[in-house]
């Protein structure tokens, strides 16, 4: 079973209407009064009230003077109609009326936590993309210099730039400020941020839709997801309490810290404790240095040693957050743990169906493909309700 | 569905495109692909084009089997190459390629019997100009960014060619390229270009010219001069002072199946360094850029059946493994003369001083 | 971009950072079980879906489309074109001096003509004199018409080209049109490469009327059409032995080496820190059933162009932070190359034969990775 070659034609058809099923139960599971109001309330769009559900570009949201226009939305000098720009969900801040759509780029907002990658290196700073429309930047100023937290930037930590990040870097970072065209201004002035190692990387669906679909410089996005169309769904990072926590694997995998940039790229990596971190280039280190050390283990470019082990569970989570992006389940931190415990228990139901021997069930086992992701889909979609 | 009743395809697109609109897209996309590829700097003479008068009397005399070429060489001799670096002053490298020109074409020099050379050498010319900044709007790069060119001059072949590169030209620069990527050190030259062009002055023919056309009309030819290239590539670099892991050489190898090799079977037998010209049919064939001091291919390229090759009786490797042993073979037989011929330009500049 | 394509124009450099890549090649290379990012064993290719026929203005047409999203057509389209004999070819016709190039001077007539077969390929991004997609249309070209069959007693003789003659003076013209339908996230040659073949296996021409050397005229009935390349017949009941007699079009696999592992299908990031990168040309023989080797092509491997790592011992901005190194550089067997465990060196020199060996081996054994891949396409319903 080396090869999986081909669902022809006729199964072609069948994954698409699984997929608007999936997508149908999942709206369902988000927004239940929405899609049961949907109709009625369209109904009454003339009656001067707002029209609250989906609305289409062009279409008239409310006639109601009382409102505000907000995001998504136009009006005509001549009248007082809100008209939609965008296709997507109508929401109401007290008498201010917008349009979220259902699919767009990462729009950045002043604290997310992201995950970027370094495009291009200036004199100054960074320029890093961050799946927005816009490059977002990264000062040299934002950053912790190494050999101490307090120290005052010079002009050769100017010179020396690309030693702190290069191109193509990646960074955890947070959004410290939104310029007035939208693009951001990130630092990682904390010991939780800076450059990533010892993982994988992923690109997903971020917060408010697909950013990855576009983009010319992302990783790699969706190698396992069958079908296109589904990662433009609901699916995708969702901004939560948590972006980061720490996983503990099963198979002898250890410890590993998932980050989920709310931009929709996403870090899988072994557990980096930060004293251990510190403790494993040098001995006995004084705990008044140790803020030190880890400070500047943040731009090592070296990976440590990694079990095989460990990388197996690496790529089995990286695996069942592509799962939850084909179905168009959102991505936090209960759905990724319910996807991982899930894929666990498929790989045991699928363990006793097949006797045969060790070798050839071993081949591609770790694949999660076709049959094996839908039953996935639908342990996760069980557990998170 | 389809009666063709007109001679020519291009009067045949037109009468398609009456008929039918999915005809349509097919064609017009055509005629796109077609302007896409002329040179709109130059004033073009009319597609056509015409064949050159071929008189009689040297097509008859041309055709008789005496005058084809034949290899007189063993099957694992090479032809001699004449090589010598430096002879362009402006560019950072330079390297002149020339291979020996076979027996028959030497005996037709030396008393000319038909107007028509019976087979022709490769000669090249190869120019490296770096390593030098990259242009302001170009990115960041770690490595040395490589460039290779490689353009027939239009006399090179006996059918001319155009001045604009066309899709072989292309291919043997990617070809090149992937091999001398492969050599050179890179990452000692950050930020940095280098522009390697060669241009080839008179290319390996695919086949003898007398054969019908269509014989075989694989490129074989094409081989050669992507094993020349390489060489002449490799020294010029060694001029220019490019840091590599080793002289680069170029070989190639080919399966041939002649009548008159294995005198008694038409058994396809493995050649080092093919001229085609000397050969009726070639069945495959072979070039790898060989680094001898790492025992390394950066580059290969092979095509055609090998499967069918007699190698000898002890002799348990499958065609293509026979074939590749040739062609690094060859590459070896190159690499001495490459060697050689960078020292000689270094001893004659430390002479100079 | 545009400069990425200039420096590097048979392959694209993706962005990695030097730890991704490190950590990709120590997983991919994990001696006999790697660790492939989407956890394929490495033989396995990704699943794809499949169709042929969808386009009813041409002779045959294809679409697959992989698991990334990214989607490939190929069209073909066939004219019937008058073949041009060269002077000399009729000029020994007429004088019947040419007595020892019998064989030569048939063979225009019976052997066809590789430039009988025009293949253009388009990818979005690129322009049509790329390196990229002339790169491509060459390698896949050149294993089509280099096919040749050596069966005596079938249609093939002379495998695609001979297929392509009508009559001595009448050929058909092959157009195999490629499109790429979005940009590639990895190097799309595999994709193209299984969308032809299906294309070519579901091509039809018109069936001949005309005898011999007349002019050619065909039936109109589109469903007497014949395969270009003949279909096994479903009556025939010992399946295999049937199937194998016949001529199929190539498959071109793309192969990377990775430590001392091969592996199949990569996508973009295995590809980037490939020791080599091979394609390979791949043919059922018609006669002995088993696979045949067309073609070999190096393709530049995008792993010699990317960052390097920095070894923590000599990272400016952890000095005085760090201990004097106690990384010992270790010996890489694959590349021959001292390398610091988890630091990413871009790759240099080239491949050994015996990997090469190996991997056409893999590619063409029994039982092995082209059998399954060419099987699975002749399972395709060809409608």
């Amino acid at each position: 079973m080396g090869i999986i070659i081909l669902p022809p034609v006729v199964e072609d058809i069948i994954p698409h209407h699984d997929e608007s099923d999936d997508s149908m139960s999942v709206d369902s599971d988000e927004d239940v009064e929405m899609s049961g109001v949907r109709a009625p309330k369209r109904a009454r769009i003339g009656n001067q009230t707002v029209s609250t559900g989906v609305v289409t570009p062009g279409e008239v949201v409310t006639d109601d003077p009382q409102w505000m226009r907000g995001h998504g939305t136009y009006m005509t000098p001549l009248s007082t109609s809100i008209i939609a720009t965008v296709a997507g969900t109508v929401h109401k801040t007290n008498k201010l009326l917008s349009v979220h759509p259902l699919r767009a780029r990462y729009t950045p907002e002043i604290g997310d936590l992201v995950i970027g990658r370094i495009v291009e290196v200036q004199s100054k700073r960074w320029k890093v993309d961050v799946a927005a429309p816009l490059l977002a930047q990264l000062p040299l100023s934002a950053i912790n210099l190494p050999g101490g937290i307090l120290r005052r930037r010079t002009s050769s930590d100017e010179l020396q730039i690309r030693t702190f990040f290069s191109e193509g870097d990646l960074v955890v970072a947070e959004v410290q400020s939104v310029h007035q065209d939208g693009s951001a201004s990130l630092h990682t002035r904390s010991l939780k941020y800076g450059k990533l190692r010892n993982g994988v990387f992923l690109a997903v669906t971020g917060t408010g839709g697909s950013g990855a679909s576009s983009s010319t410089t992302k990783g790699g996005v969706g190698d396992g997801s069958l079908r296109p169309g589904a990662s433009s769904g609901m699916g995708g990072v969702v901004r939560s309490r948590r972006q980061v926590w720490t996983v503990n694997t099963h198979n002898g995998g250890g410890e590993v810290d998932v980050i989920l940039g709310v931009n929709g790229y996403i870090w899988i990596s072994k557990h980096a404790d930060g004293a251990a971190a510190a403790s494993s280039t040098t001995e006995n280190v004084s705990i008044t240095r140790m803020e030190e050390m880890v400070s500047t283990s943040i731009y090592s470019s070296q990976n440590d040693v990694i079990a095989p082990q460990t990388r197996r569970e690496i790529a089995r989570l990286a695996q069942c957050i592509q799962v939850l992006v084909q179905g168009g389940v959102r991505v936090d931190e209960e759905t990724v743990m319910g996807a991982y415990e899930a894929s666990l228990q498929v790989d045991l139901e699928v363990g006793d169906d097949e006797d045969e021997d060790e070798e050839t069930r071993h081949e591609g086992r770790e694949y999660l493909e076709g049959a094996k992701s839908r039953r996935i889909l639908e342990l996760v979609v069980q557990h998170v309700k | 569905m389809l009666r063709a009743n007109s001679a020519n395809t291009q009067d045949f697109r037109f009468w398609a495109l009456d008929v039918s609109d999915n005809f349509v897209y097919l064609s017009t996309f055509h005629v796109k692909e077609i302007k896409m590829m002329a040179d709109r700097r130059r004033i073009n003479g009319p597609p056509g084009g015409t064949r050159p008068a071929v008189f009689a009397s040297n097509l008859q005399s041309g055709t008789s089997a005496t005058d084809r070429a034949q290899r007189q060489r063993q099957p694992s001799e090479l032809r001699k190459i004449f090589l010598k670096t430096g002879l362009i002053p402006t560019a950072s490298g330079s390297s002149y390629l020339e291979f020996e020109p076979s027996a028959s074409l030497a005996a037709a020099r030396a008393n000319p019997k038909s107007l028509i050379p019976p087979s022709s050498a490769l000669k090249l010319a190869c120019t490296v100009h770096g390593p030098k900044p990259l242009p302001r709007s170009a990115a960041f790069s770690p490595n040395l960014v490589l460039t290779t060119h490689v353009k027939y001059a239009p006399f090179a072949a006996r059918q001319r060619k155009g001045h604009i590169r066309d899709s072989s030209e292309r291919d043997l620069g990617v070809h090149l390229e992937t091999a001398l990527r492969g050599a050179i050190i890179a990452e000692r030259w950050p930020k940095s270009g280098l522009d390697i062009t060669i241009t080839i002055l008179e290319a390996e023919d695919d086949r003898w010219w007398g054969s019908a056309p269509d014989s075989h009309d694989a490129s074989w030819g094409m081989m050669n001069v992507l094993a020349g290239c390489i060489t002449a590539a490799s020294a010029a670099i060694a001029d220019a002072h490019i840091d590599c892991l080793d002289l680069v050489a170029g070989g190639v190898a080919a399966i041939v199946s002649d009548e008159t090799t294995g005198a008694s079977t038409g058994a396809p037998k493995l050649m080092l360094d093919t001229d085609p010209a000397e050969h009726r049919s070639i069945l495959s064939a072979c070039v790898v850029a060989y680094m001898p001091a790492r025992d390394e291919i950066t580059e290969l390229w092979l095509k055609g059946d090998s499967s069918k090759a007699s190698l000898e009786n002890n002799d348990d490797r499958t065609g293509h493994e026979a074939l590749i042993d040739g062609a690094v073979d060859a590459a070896r037989g190159a690499h001495t003369v490459l060697a050689e011929a960078v020292r000689e330009s270094l001893l004659r500049t430390v002479g100079q001083i | 971009m545009s400069n990425q394509r200039q420096a590097s124009s048979a392959s694209q450099v993706p962005h990695l950072s030097p730890a991704e890549l490190s950590y990709l090649y120590t997983s991919l290379s994990l001696p006999k079980t790697p660790i492939r990012p989407d956890g394929r064993s490495p033989t396995q290719f990704r699943p794809l879906t499949a169709e042929t026929n969808i386009l009813p203005g041409t002779n045959g047409s294809a679409r697959i489309g992989f698991a990334d999203g990214t989607q490939a057509i190929v069209g073909v389209k066939a004219e019937v074109e008058k073949t041009v004999l060269s002077n000399e070819t009729l000029a020994r016709n007429d004088g019947g001096a040419g007595h020892e190039h019998g064989d030569q001077e048939g063979s225009a007539a019976v052997g066809g003509h590789g430039s009988w077969v025009q293949m253009s390929i388009e990818i979005p991004g690129f322009r049509d004199d790329d390196a990229l997609p002339v790169f491509l249309s060459e390698m896949m070209r050149e294993s089509l018409v280099g096919a040749v069959g050596t069966d005596e007693t079938s249609d093939m003789t002379g495998g695609l080209k001979g297929r392509l003659v009508i009559n001595k003076r009448w050929h058909w013209r092959l157009y195999i049109d490629v499109l790429l339908l979005s940009q590639p996230l990895a190097y799309p040659l595999p994709l193209l490469s299984l969308t032809t073949h299906l294309a070519l296996l579901s091509t039809k021409l018109p069936k001949l009327k005309s005898q011999g050397e007349e002019d050619p005229f065909f039936d109109d009935d589109w469903a007497v059409a014949e395969y270009l390349y003949p279909r096994p017949s479903l009556s025939s009941g010992g399946k295999k032995s049937a199937r194998s007699s016949f001529v199929r079009p190539p498959v071109t696999l793309l192969v990377i080496s990775v430590g001392d592992n091969i592996i199949f299908d990569p996508n973009r990031e295995e590809i980037a820190v490939a020791d080599a990168v091979l394609a390979i040309s791949i043919t059922r023989d018609s006669e002995a059933g088993n696979l045949k080797l067309l073609s070999i092509r190096t393709v530049d491997p995008p792993s010699r162009l990317t960052p390097p790592g920095v070894p923590n011992s000599e990272n400016v901005s952890m000095l005085g932070a760090v201990a004097p190194t106690e990384d010992v550089a270790v010996l890489n067997p694959a590349t021959g190359e001292e390398e610091v465990p988890g630091v990413w060196r871009p790759r240099r020199g080239g491949v050994k034969r015996s990997v090469i060996a190996e991997m056409v081996k893999t590619a063409l054994k029994k039982g092995g990775v082209g059998e399954e891949v060419l099987e699975g396409l002749e399972g395709v319903e060809v409608s």
